[in-house]
C-alpha cells in the first residue's frame, strides 16, 4: 500500500489535534511552546502533501520551508520571554504568572 | 480588472512601488546601527533616524497614492487603494507613537541600554503594517503576520524588569502564536482545497466549484481565528486586555490601533478577494442585497454580525467594571471592534468607507486617549481612574482635551468618533440590517457610562488642587491629536473623499 | 446682522463660550459681563425676529443656506416659521434671563458660563435647523453641557442625576440617529435626485422611496423617533429621569431644562415627526391622546405628594406638558394652537416658579413646603410673585396658562371625549397641589426661624417681572403670540389631519 494524500492529512491532522491538546493542558511555558511547534508543523506536513498530490508544484513546499523560518524565530523570541519571566519570577509555570486582574 | 494581469516576475523595479515600506526598513536597519552608538540618557540618533523614517515614509505615501492595483514582487504583494490608504496612516501611528514614546517615563526610564531599539521596533513594525494591508498571497500573508506579531511581543515584554510587563509578553506570545499557528493549519487547508496560493486564484478555483464546503468553512474559520485575534474580536481576545494593561502604555497605544487596523486591513483583502466573486460593490445605492456574491456554503454576513454583536456587547459590558484605565480602555477597544465588523460585513463600498474612515478616527482619538494615560502616569506614576480626581483644576486644558477624546470614544456630535459611527450606521441601515443597527446604537449609550467615570473623576470629584504641568512634548502631541478629533467632526469632506478614493481603487471590490 | 439673524443668534453664545474661555479665572464678573453680553445678542435679536416676523405665510423665514458636506448632502440650513418662532423666542429670553439669574454663581465662574453658552447654542439651533443632520448635532450638543452644569454645580446626588440624564437622552436620541438614517436612504431630493438630510425634502411625501411608504416600515420609524423625543418631553413611562435632574440642578439650569428643554421632545414630534410621517401620526393618535391624559393626571397626583418645592414644580411640569400631548394628538387646529402655546405658556410659567423657588433656596437652604409657613408677611412682594406664578400654572384665567388650557381642551373634545373629561380633572388636581402648597409656605403660622429672611431683591426681581409680564400679557392679550404660529399651525393641520 503506498501512502496516499490522506494519510499525511490524517497525520497532519494528529499532529494538529496533539498541539492543540498540549497547549490546553500544559501548564509549563516550555511545553506550551512545543504544542505549538506541533501545530506549525503539522500545518508544514500540509502544505508539503498538498504541494505534491494537489498544487504538484512548488508553492507549498517554498511555504513550507518559510515557516519553518519563522518558526525558529518565533521559537527564539518566545524563549527569550519565558527566559525573562524565570528571571522575574523564578518559575516557567504559566499559572503563577497572575499580576495582572482577571 | 486584476486577473488579467501578467504573472510578474519579481524585479528590483518594482521597488518603485514599494517606496514606503522600503523607507520604513531601511529606516530600521539604520536605527538599530544608530543605537549601538547611542550616547547620554535617552538615544537621540535613534529616535530621530525613526520618527524621520516614518515622516519619509508617510510623505512618500501620500505622495504616491495608487491609482489602480499593481501587482508586484512576483504577486505576492498588491498595491492598491486600499494599501495606499493604510500606508498612509501606518507611517502616521508610528510618528505619533515615536513622539510620544521620547518623553515617557515608563520607554525612557528605567535603566536599560540599547533604548534606542524601541523606536527601530516602532519602524519595523508600521513596515510589517503595512505589508499586511497589501498581502497578496498566502505566504506574505503568514509572513507579515508573524513580523508584526514578533515584533509586538518584544514590544509588550519592553520593561524587562517589570512583572507586570513580562507577563504582558508572555501571555501574548503564548496566545498569540497559538492561533497563528491555527490560522496556518486553516491556510494549508485552503492551499489544499485550491492547489492555489494568491488570493486572486484562490477565488479562481473556489468559484470552479473546486472545493469541498464543510473543509472550505473550516480552514475560514480557522483562519477567521487568526486574523480576529490580531484584531481582539471575541471569542479570540483573551489576551488584549492583559496585555494592554501589562505593556507599557505607548505600546499600549500602538497595539490598540496599528496591528488592529492591519488585521482588518488583511481582514478585509483576504475575505474580499477570496470569497467574494467579482463584479461587486458597484450596484446602485439603495439595493437591499450585498453587492457581490458570496462563495462557498455559510451565511457569512450572519456570522460576522453575530460575532460583531456579541464582540461590541461583551467589551462595552466588561468595560463598565473597569477601575484602571488601560484595561478600559483595553476593553472599550474590543468594543470598537465590534462596531467596525458592522461595516465589514455589509461586503460593500460604502461599508469599507465607514470602515476606513473610522480607523483613521480612531487612530487618532485612541492614540490621543491613551497618550494622557502615558503624560498623567508619567507625573501621577498610575493609571487608576480615582488618580484623575480634581485633573479639571489641576490642568484644565488637558482634561478638556481629554473630554475630546472621551466624548469622540462614545461617538457625539461634534466630534471624528461620532462621524465615523454615522457613516458605519448609515451603510448598515442602508443594507437594512435595523436590528443590528439598533443593538450597535445601544452599545453607544452603554459605553457613554463608562467613559465618563473618567469624566466624573475629572470634572466631579474634588481632589487635589495643586497645578500640574504636563511635559512639553506631551501637551503638544495632545494638541496636535485634540484638534482634528474635533475638527474633523465639524468638516470631514476631503478626508471622506481619500478614503472613497482608497477604496475606489481596492482590488478585491473589482476597482 | 440683517442677513444671518439666526446664525447670529445661535452663535453669538458659542462666540462668548470661546471668549470666556481666555479669560483670566481672577476675574469672574468679567467672565459674567462677556457671558451677559453674549446672551444678550439673542435677545435683541429676537426683537427683532418679533417684529419682523411675517404673520401670514407658513414658509419659512429668515432663510440661511449653504452647503456644508458634500459628500453626505449635509446642508447648512436654518430658517423658522410659525412653530418655531415661538421656541425661539422663549430660548433667547429665558437664556439671557438665567445667566442673569445665575449671577451669584462662585463655583468654577467660566466653566459654568461657558457651559451655559453651548447650551444656549444648542438649544437655538435646534429649533432653527431645517437639515436633519445639522438638527441632530445641535440636539446632543446640548447634552453635554447640561451633563456638567447638573454634576458640577447640582445638589448631593448630582453625579447620579446627572449620568441619568445623559444616558437617557442619548438612549432617545441615539434611536433618533438611525430613524434619521433611514429616512436619508429614502429621500431624494426632487431637484438633483440625490439623497438629502432637508428636512422640507423629507416632509414632501412624493419624494419618499417605495420602501419608506410601507406603512409597518412608518411606524417602525415612527416609534423609533416618538422613543427619542418622548424621553425629551418626557412621556411616562420614560420620565423617571425629570425628577432627580431638576431636583439636583441648580436653579437656573432647572430654568432651562423645564423651560426649553422639554420643548424640544414635542417641538421634534411637531417639526419632523407630524409633516414626515402624516399617516403613522394618525394612527398613533389616540396613544398619544392617552399618554398625554396619563402625563397630566400621573403628574398631578405625584405633585401632590410631594413635600420638596423642587420636586413638586418639576412633577407639574410633567402634568402640564400632557396638555400638549394631549393638544396635538387632537388634530383640530384649536387642539395644536393650544399645544404650541402651552409650550410657550408652560416655558414662562415654570421658569418662574424655578426661579421663586431657587430664591427662597438661596435664603433658606432647603425646600422643604412644611418648613416654611406665613412667609407672605415676611416676604410680601416675593410672595405676591411667586402667586401669580403659581396661580398661572393652575389656569387662573387671565393669565397666560388659561389661555392655551382652554384651546387644548377646546381642540380636544370634539376628538376624544372621555379622555378630555378625565384629563380636565388635572385641573382640579392642578389647583390643589398648587393651592396646598401656597397655603402651607405663604399663610398660616410664621415660622420664627425665618424671622430675618429679607425680601426678595432687585435682581431677583429684574428676572421674574419680565417673565411676569409676558405672562400678564399673553393672558389678557394672547392674539401677539397666537398671530405668530397660526397660519403654520393651520397649514400643518391641514396636510396632516384627517
Amino acid at each position: 500500500m503506498n501512502a496516499g494524500l490522506e494519510h499525511f492529512l490524517t497525520v497532519g491532522a494528529l499532529l494538529f489535534g496533539l498541539g492543540v491538546f498540549a497547549v490546553l493542558t500544559r501548564r509549563n511555558a516550555v511545553g506550551l511552546l512545543m504544542g505549538v511547534e506541533l501545530i506549525l508543523n503539522a500545518a508544514n506536513l500540509n502544505f508539503a502533501a498538498f504541494a505534491r498530490y494537489v498544487e504538484h508544484g512548488i508553492d507549498g513546499q517554498v511555504l513550507a520551508a518559510f515557516v519553518i523560518v519563522l518558526a525558529a524565530a518565533e521559537a527564539a523570541v518566545a524563549l527569550a520571554i519565558v527566559l525573562a519571566m524565570f528571571r522575574n519570577f523564578g518559575t516557567v509555570h504559566v499559572d503563577a504568572v497572575d499580576r495582572l486582574r482577571r | 480588472m486584476f486577473e488579467t494581469l501578467a504573472l510578474n516576475a519579481p524585479s528590483w523595479s518594482d521597488l518603485r512601488h514599494f517606496v514606503p515600506e522600503t523607507v520604513l526598513v531601511v529606516t530600521f536597519l539604520l536605527a538599530l546601527m544608530a543605537d549601538l552608538f547611542a550616547r547620554g540618557r535617552r538615544p537621540a540618533g535613534p529616535f530621530a533616524l525613526a520618527l524621520g523614517g516614518c515622516l519619509v515614509a508617510l510623505a512618500a505615501a501620500v505622495s504616491s497614492l495608487p491609482a489602480g492595483p499593481r501587482s508586484i514582487l512576483g504577486d505576492l504583494v498588491v498595491v492598491d487603494g486600499l494599501a495606499g490608504f493604510f500606508r498612509v496612516l501606518f507611517p502616521l501611528i508610528g510618528a505619533i507613537t515615536i513622539l510620544f514614546s521620547w518623553a515617557s517615563g515608563e520607554i525612557m526610564g528605567p535603566r536599560r541600554e540599547h533604548k534606542g531599539e524601541f523606536y527601530a521596533l516602532v519602524a519595523l513594525m508600521a513596515f510589517g503594517m503595512c505589508v499586511m494591508a497589501s498581502a497578496a498571497d498566502l505566504i506574505m500573508l503568514y509572513l507579515s503576520v508573524e513580523l508584526v506579531s514578533l515584533t509586538s511581543y518584544v514590544m509588550a515584554g519592553y520593561m524587562r524588569t517589570s512583572l507586570r510587563s513580562t507577563e504582558a509578553s508572555l501571555k501574548y506570545v503564548i496566545f498569540g502564536s497559538v492561533s497563528s499557528g491555527v490560522m496556518l493549519y486553516g491556510l494549508s487547508l485552503l492551499f489544499g482545497l485550491t492547489g492555489e496560493t494568491t488570493f486572486v486564484e484562490i477565488r479562481a478555483a473556489l468559484l470552479a466549484g473546486r472545493a469541498d464546503n464543510f473543509a472550505l468553512l473550516v480552514a475560514m474559520v480557522f483562519v477567521l481565528a487568526g486574523l480576529g485575534y490580531k484584531i481582539a474580536a471575541v471569542p479570540f481576545h483573551f489576551w488584549c486586555p492583559d496585555v494592554y494593561e501589562g505593556a507599557p502604555t505607548p505600546v499600549t497605544a500602538l497595539f490598540s490601533v496599528g496591528p488592529k487596523a492591519a488585521g482588518f486591513a488583511l481582514m478585509i483583502r483576504f475575505f474580499y478577494t477570496t470569497l467574494l466573486s467579482p463584479g461587486g460593490g458597484q450596484a446602485a445605492a439603495g439595493a437591499a442585497a450585498p453587492d457581490g456574491v458570496i462563495v462557498g456554503p455559510a451565511d457569512w454576513p450572519l456570522l460576522i454580525a453575530i460575532l460583531s454583536v456579541v464582540t461590541m456587547t461583551y467589551g462595552n459590558l466588561v468595560a463598565l467594571r473597569q477601575t484602571n484605565v488601560k484595561r478600559l480602555l483595553a476593553y472599550s477597544s474590543i468594543a470598537h471592534v465590534g462596531y467596525l465588523l458592522m461595516g465589514f460585513l455589509m461586503l460593500t463600498a460604502a461599508g469599507l468607507e465607514a470602515i476606513l474612515f473610522y480607523l483613521l478616527v480612531y487612530a487618532i482619538m485612541n492614540l490621543g486617549a491613551f497618550l494622557f494615560v502615558i503624560a498623567l502616569n508619567n507625573r501621577l506614576g498610575g493609571e487608576e481612574i480615582s488618580d484623575y480626581a480634581g485633573l479639571s483644576t489641576r490642568a484644565p486644558w488637558v482634561a478638556l482635551m481629554m473630554m475630546v477624546f472621551l466624548l469622540s470614544l462614545t461617538g457625539l456630535p461634534p466630534t471624528a468618533g461620532f462621524i465615523g459611527k454615522m457613516y458605519l450606521f448609515a451603510e448598515v441601515i442602508n443594507r437594512h440590517w435595523f436590528w443590528l443597527a439598533v443593538v450597535g446604537a445601544l452599545n453607544s449609550v452603554v459605553s457613554l457610562f463608562y467613559y465618563m467615570k473618567i469624566a466624573k473623576a475629572m470634572y466631579f470629584t474634588p481632589g487635589e488642587r495643586a497645578p500640574l504641568r504636563l511635559e512639553p512634548l506631551h501637551t503638544a502631541v495632545l494638541i496636535l491629536l485634540a484638534a482634528p478629533t474635533l475638527a474633523l467632526g465639524v468638516y470631514w469632506t476631503p478626508f471622506k473623499n481619500f478614503v472613497d478614493r482608497a477604496v475606489a481603487g481596492f482590488a478585491g471590490l473589482g476597482g | 446682522m440683517g442677513e444671518h439673524v439666526l446664525s447670529w443668534m445661535t452663535f453669538a453664545p458659542l462666540v462668548g463660550m470661546v471668549v470666556i474661555a481666555f479669560l483670566p479665572r481672577e476675574r469672574p464678573t468679567l467672565t459674567k459681563v462677556v457671558a451677559a453680553a453674549a446672551a444678550a445678542v439673542p435677545l435683541l435679536l429676537a426683537f427683532q425676529v418679533f417684529a419682523t416676523f411675517d404673520r401670514s405665510t407658513a414658509e419659512m423665514q429668515f432663510v440661511e443656506r449653504g452647503s456644508w458636506i458634500a459628500p453626505f448632502n449635509i446642508e447648512y440650513f436654518m430658517g423658522i416659521d410659525g412653530l418655531s418662532v415661538t421656541m425661539v423666542l422663549l430660548t433667547a429670553l429665558l437664556s439671557f434671563l438665567c445667566i442673569i439669574a445665575s449671577w451669584r454663581i462662585d463655583k468654577a465662574v467660566k466653566g459654568y458660563f461657558a457651559l451655559f453658552l453651548l447650551l444656549e447654542t444648542g438649544m437655538m439651533g435646534v429649533f432653527c435647523a431645517l437639515d436633519f443632520f445639522l438638527f441632530y448635532v445641535f440636539w446632543e450638543v446640548m447634552l453635554l453641557p447640561m451633563y456638567f452644569l447638573i454634576g458640577i454645580w447640582g445638589g448631593p446626588r448630582k453625579e447620579y442625576a446627572a449620568i441619568k440624564f445623559f444616558l437617557y437622552t442619548l438612549a432617545g436620541s441615539v434611536l433618533m440617529l438611525l430613524a434619521m438614517l433611514a429616512f436619508y436612504f429614502n429621500v431624494r431630493n426632487p431637484d438633483t435626485g440625490a439623497h438629502t438630510f432637508n428636512m422640507l425634502h423629507m416632509m414632501d411625501q412624493a419624494n419618499h422611496s417605495p420602501w419608506l411608504q410601507l406603512s409597518h416600515v412608518r411606524h417602525l420609524i415612527w416609534i423609533a423617533l416618538f422613543i427619542g423625543f418622548a424621553i425629551k418631553v418626557p412621556i411616562f413611562p420614560f420620565h423617571t429621569w425629570l425628577p432627580d435632574a431638576h431636583v439636583e440642578a441648580p436653579t437656573a439650569v432647572s430654568v432651562i431644562l423645564a423651560g426649553v428643554l422639554l420643548k424640544m421632545g414635542t417641538y421634534g414630534i411637531l417639526r419632523i415627526s407630524y409633516p414626515m410621517l402624516p399617516d403613522a401620526a394618525l394612527w398613533f393618535a389616540y396613544p398619544l391622546a392617552i399618554l398625554g391624559m396619563i402625563n397630566i393626571i400621573y403628574g398631578a397626583l405625584c405633585a401632590m405628594a410631594q413635600s420638596d418645592m423642587k420636586k413638586l414644580v418639576a412633577y407639574s411640569s410633567i402634568s402640564h406638558m400632557g396638555y400638549v400631548l394631549l393638544g396635538m394628538s387632537a388634530f383640530t387646529t384649536q387642539g395644536i394652537n393650544g399645544a404650541v402655546m402651552q409650550m410657550f405658556n408652560h416655558g414662562t410659567i415654570t421658569a418662574m416658579l424655578f426661579l421663586c423657588v431657587g430664591v427662597i433656596y438661596d435664603r433658606a437652604h432647603h425646600r422643604d413646603i412644611d418648613g416654611f409657613g406665613g412667609l407672605g408677611l415676611q416676604m410680601p412682594v416675593y410672595t405676591s410673585v411667586f402667586s401669580l406664578a403659581l396661580f398661572a400654572a393652575l389656569g387662573l384665567p387671565g393669565l397666560s396658562g388659561f389661555i392655551s388650557e382652554a384651546l387644548v381642551f377646546l381642540g380636544a373634545f370634539p376628538t376624544y371625549r372621555t379622555i378630555t373629561i378625565i384629563s380636565a380633572l388635572g385641573i382640579v388636581l392642578g389647583a390643589a397641589y398648587v393651592l396646598w402648597m401656597l397655603q402651607r409656605v405663604f399663610l398660616g403660622e410664621k415660622n420664627p426661624k425665618y424671622d430675618s429672611l429679607p425680601d426678595i431683591s432687585a435682581r431677583e426681581l429684574a428676572t421674574l417681572v419680565p417673565i411676569a409680564a409676558v405672562v400678564v400679557w399673553v393672558g389678557v392679550q394672547p392674539s401677539p403670540v397666537l398671530d405668530l404660529m397660526r397660519v403654520t399651525l393651520n397649514n400643518l393641520i391641514a396636510t396632516v389631519g384627517r
